[in-house]
């Protein structure tokens, strides 16, 4: 079996796994390498040719590919190690990786540190209790954008989608604009599940039209789908006598989530969050298991790209902190706890003992016109950041500076007056 | 009972319908007249079984108002009545399931001509794929039936078929355990029945001898009052025996013909012809009908109308890993809820087991349903299989692939094996359902039996292997194993499915085959790639990619399973990834 020394591994080369390389060779780590599953770099973007990439990070709008080019001409440039084509089947808490491909076979990688940088997959059929048939022309939208822009194949003529969520949206627009009929995107809560945005640039600017409070409730079709049962639901999420509606088509595309892909941190003891399924990070993304790093959609499903390579940047200075330093023990921390109408935070905590200014990542519970989030220690509020036009699917991102002695309390309450 | 008995005692239990009924001198009765649900149809022909003196119930009720699916030959006959007679062979197997590839081995030791003829694109497609792989010990078949004898006989048999096909067997064992007093009886009722059956080895169990073989079960904190243990409760998935035993039928000679649907089962004075299928007659001298769901209306091409399926559909969830099963054995927690959830009489529906790949399996339900292919879940179903788990951290949350099946029961609910008393040399091996799969090898051996008694010249076949080589599973394998294999075969250095780590040299090893997977769904049975949490998001484009490529067929010709099911519609952009 090969053996290698490396001081930072990144497992995965898509955004986050891009920038965190790059970052950590540029706080000096000599030996920095990037294993991906994939033939290419560039992850999930490489299928990505719409464009709202990079607004925040680059100030333009980019197309996924190109987002993903910027990082990877700059690796090119660097001494950064790629092995491609490379599984990675087991990380152990002792920082040793098992990866395989055709040409190395197995490998024992030994680090000094691990970012994990996997992203995330997507909720599947009998994940969401789809009932009825299971034929073929059911595809989550991830698999369908693949074989629509990657592969180049269209996997049906007449399209409905199930979910809301941000890629079903720029599915539904990219199947119209390859000629196929978009018969609507069914959404089971009362609200989007993803950027308003993409609901006006995907939808209405294609008159696709959105049944918020709805689902399907039986796929039709033994072989080849024929068409789904859709139903409007009520306020308890049941479906109302007699709203049922057959409709006819040869494909349904589910976007009804996604789910940080924690395989690996799990097989190595990494404590997860159940709101975020993503390990418990404290302000560098560092893991419950000392030297492992998680960032980008492994650590929590980010909705912006920017936020995905930022997070990555954290916790490769984390990463390479972390080999510098002699301390290599977990460090003792306080919590930082969601409260009102935050539904969670990353970090999840804070190394206690430290005055230090952090950026934190939260989602909402539920729409709000606007609020204002406290935060506080102790029972006072240190700070206050007011935001406006609050929704589950857009993530909130901020800095908030917080003594390291108490706990931290995120408390988004309604706006109190105007 | 006479037929007079009969009809008065029908009449009495069903006051309001008119019926017609008649029985032959095989005392096998046929209802016909219409009803008014499809639960009728089922109730009146349970009723019928159950008389004194009825051996079998044929079923031709209709139900008011509903139209019940049946299955049109005609195309397929008149397509193959065009191509006239292709093949001449000894034996010809109707069904690719674990009854007619168990039989197509079992015949193959012998100097038989052997074709098996299978309608779907795989064996292994219809009641065989979605069952929940027990091996069952037949402590839970009536005393005295066929059922009864064939399951204990084909549970000592499994070992070997084991040992000679190369696929995993797990001897887990069974654990029933009492927390109800009440309960307690049934308990000793099915220990007794064990006895009574030939079960081997079982044993009445204090909470002490429970917790010995469960030590989990502690953290429960039941009240243990007894229980019982079936240590030769057995695991396996079912595909990978299917699989086992086509491949090493084939070996051993035997040809399936897959995609083909026989349309006729042809005969003259009460001698058997052959078969007419949609690609054209195939004559022999033995016609095997194992075509599950579709058995009786076999039969009856066969001019033996002698039993009538009714579809059982029974609905599965496989739970993630990260919700890992709590137990070795397969444990049973008897409480009155677990009894009340108990809906179906005929078909208790089965238990919260696992795989043998450490996953949970719940299910399947039991629910008649008027057409043989409806293997829809519904919520209800899926409510069913999820309520047979006692695992306090399981949930829906956890699903990650529901599935269901269509059980071929008759109503005399045993199976229905032997010679045709109307037409020599057809053989029914009809109404395999639960325990099927434990007894498919004592099913095999009773078939080889009747032929062997009926044809008296057949002669040993020299070349015969019993032996196939069992495939390598790279996820099983230590780490020095898989660097040694991917330098021997570096297609197992890339991993195509994530999820459960399944590598392009399994898959490449699959196709590799006397029967050839072609479809997405047949690579899964075989490797296990798709099967993970994902459900394929990820490796179904890889998979169809590396079917395309060794099929030497386009991307578009490349289906999910069976009959038109594409993935995939027509170039969007010419040479995509491919170029």
């Amino acid at each position: 079996m090969k053996k290698m020394q490396i001081d930072v591994a990144v497992i995965g080369g898509g955004p986050a796994g891009l920038a965190a390389a790059l970052k950590a060779r540029k706080e000096g780590v000599e030996k920095v390498l990037i294993i991906e599953r994939d033939v290419e770099l560039g992850g999930i973007l490489q299928q990505c040719i719409h464009d709202g990439f990079g607004i925040h990070r680059f100030g333009r709008r980019m197309t996924g590919t190109e987002y993903a080019q910027t990082f990877i001409d700059e690796l090119e440039q660097t001494d950064i190690g790629v092995l491609l084509d490379t599984m990675v089947l087991e990380v152990t808490k002792e920082k040793v990786i098992y990866a395989c491909n055709n040409k190395d076979g197995m490998m024992e990688i030994t680090c000094g540190a691990i970012i994990l940088a996997m992203g995330c997959r997507e909720r599947s059929a009998s994940q969401i209790q789809l009932m009825g048939y299971r034929p073929a022309g059911v595809l989550t939208a991830g698999t369908v954008q693949r074989y629509i822009n990657l592969e180049g194949y269209l996997p049906g003529k007449t399209a409905v989608i199930l979910g809301s969520g941000d890629i079903g949206l720029i599915m539904a627009r990219r199947m119209k604009l390859e000629g196929m009929e978009v018969k609507g995107v069914y959404e089971i809560m009362p609200t989007l599940g993803g950027l308003t945005r993409n609901k006006v640039q995907c939808l209405e600017d294609y008159d696709i039209p959105l049944h918020l409070s709805s689902t399907i409730t039986k796929v039709h079709g033994k072989k080849r789908i024929e068409g789904v049962t859709v139903a409007v639901l009520d306020k308890e999420r049941k479906v109302i006598p007699g709203s049922e509606e057959y409709i006819a088509c040869d494909l349904l595309v589910l976007a009804v989530g996604l789910i940080p892909e924690n395989e690996l941190s799990i097989g190595c003891g990494i404590e997860i969050d159940p709101k975020t399924q993503g390990p418990v990070v404290d302000e560098h993304f560092m893991t419950s298991v000392p030297g492992i790093f998680a960032c980008g959609n492994v650590a929590v499903v980010f909705d912006l790209v920017d936020y995905v390579s930022q997070s990555a940047e954290i916790a490769a200075e984390g990463a390479a902190a972390f080999i510098q330093s002699a301390e290599q023990s977990s460090p003792e921390y306080v919590s930082i706890v969601p409260s009102g109408n935050v539904n969670f935070v990353v970090p999840q905590r804070i190394t206690a003992g430290k005055e230090t200014e952090v950026s934190i990542f939260l989602r909402v519970k539920k729409p709000d016109r606007r609020g204002t989030l406290d935060i506080s220690e102790n029972g006072n509020v240190t700070q206050s950041r007011r935001f406006a036009t609050l929704a589950p699917p857009e993530m909130i991102t901020c800095r908030i500076k917080v003594s390291g002695e108490a706990e931290v309390v995120l408390d988004m309450k309604e706006a109190a007056n105007g | 009972m006479t037929l007079e008995e009969i009809k008065q005692s029908v009449g009495e239990m069903f006051p309001n319908v008119d019926l017609e009924l008649s029985m032959d001198a095989r005392t096998i009765v046929t209802v016909q007249g219409e009803v008014s649900s499809w639960q009728q149809v089922v109730d009146i022909g349970h009723f019928l079984a159950k008389l004194e003196g009825v051996r079998n119930v044929v079923n031709e009720l209709t139900v008011k108002d509903l139209v019940i699916p049946k299955k049109d030959y005609s195309a397929f006959a008149e397509a193959g009545r065009k191509k006239g007679v292709i093949r001449k062979a000894d034996v010809v197997i109707v069904g690719a399931g674990v009854s007619g590839c168990g039989i197509a081995r079992e015949l193959s030791k012998y100097d038989l001509d052997i074709v098996v003829v299978e309608m779907s694109d795989d064996v292994c497609t219809g009641a065989s794929k979605a069952n929940n792989g027990n091996i069952h010990p037949g402590m839970s078949v009536k005393p005295g039936t066929l059922k009864a004898k064939l399951n204990i006989e084909g549970n000592r048999m499994y070992d070997q078929w084991a040992k000679e096909l190369g696929f995993a067997l797990d001897w887990c064992g069974c654990l029933g355990v009492v927390t109800d007093e009440r309960l307690m009886p049934a308990a000793e009722m099915v220990y007794k029945v064990a006895l009574i059956n030939g079960v081997v080895e079982p044993e009445m169990v204090d909470e002490k001898r429970a917790l010995e073989l469960e030590p989990n079960l502690a953290n429960r904190h039941l009240n243990i009052i007894g229980g019982a243990y079936f240590p030769s409760f057995g695991q396996v998935e079912s595909y990978e025996v299917v699989v086992a035993l086509a491949e090493n039928a084939a070996q051993n000679g035997v040809e399936f013909m897959l995609n083909t649907t026989v349309a006729d089962v042809l005969h003259e004075d009460g001698e058997v012809q052959g078969v007419l299928t949609d690609k054209g007659i195939i004559e022999a001298r033995y016609v095997i009908n194992c075509a599950g769901v579709y058995a009786d209306e076999i039969s009856a091409m066969a001019g033996d109308k002698c039993f009538t399926i009714h579809g059982r559909k029974g609905t599965l969830a496989i739970l993630d890993r990260h919700c890992p099963p709590e137990f070795n054995s397969v444990v049973m927690i008897m409480d009155m809820n677990m009894i009340q959830n108990q809906k179906n009489e005929e078909s208790k529906g089965g238990g919260m087991c696992r795989t043998n790949e450490w996953q949970m399996l719940l299910g399947p339900s039991a629910t008649e349903v008027p057409d043989k292919e409806d293997n829809t879940t519904t919520p209800e179903d899926l409510a069913y299989a999820m309520g047979t788990s006692s695992n306090p951290n399981a949930g829906y949350k956890d699903i990650i692939k529901t599935f269901c099946g269509v059980r071929p029961a008759d109503y005399s609910e045993d199976f229905v094996i032997g010679m045709s008393e109307i037409t020599h040399g057809f053989i029914n091996v009809g109404g395999i359902q639960s325990p099927g799969f434990a007894s498919a090898p004592a099913i095999a051996k009773m078939v080889e039996g009747i032929v062997l008694d009926d044809a008296k010249d057949i002669k040993r076949n020299e070349k015969y292997d019993p032996i196939r080589k069992p495939r390598v599973a790279f996820r099983h394998l230590t780490r020095e194993e898989q660097d040694e294999l991917i330098q021997k075969d570096p297609r197992y250095g890339r991993v195509i499915c994530r999820c459960e780590q399944i590598t392009e040299g399994e898959i490449l090893d699959a196709i590799d085959s006397p029967i050839v997977p072609t479809t997405i769904d047949a690579i899964k049975r075989r490797t296990r790639a798709g099967m993970g949490r994902c459900q394929g998001g990820f490796c179904q484009p890889k998979v169809l990619e590396i079917l395309a490529r060794e099929l030497g067929k386009e991307w578009t010709e490349i289906h999910l399973k069976d009959g038109n099911s594409r993935v995939l519609f027509e170039e969007n952009r010419k040479g995509g990834a491919q170029s």
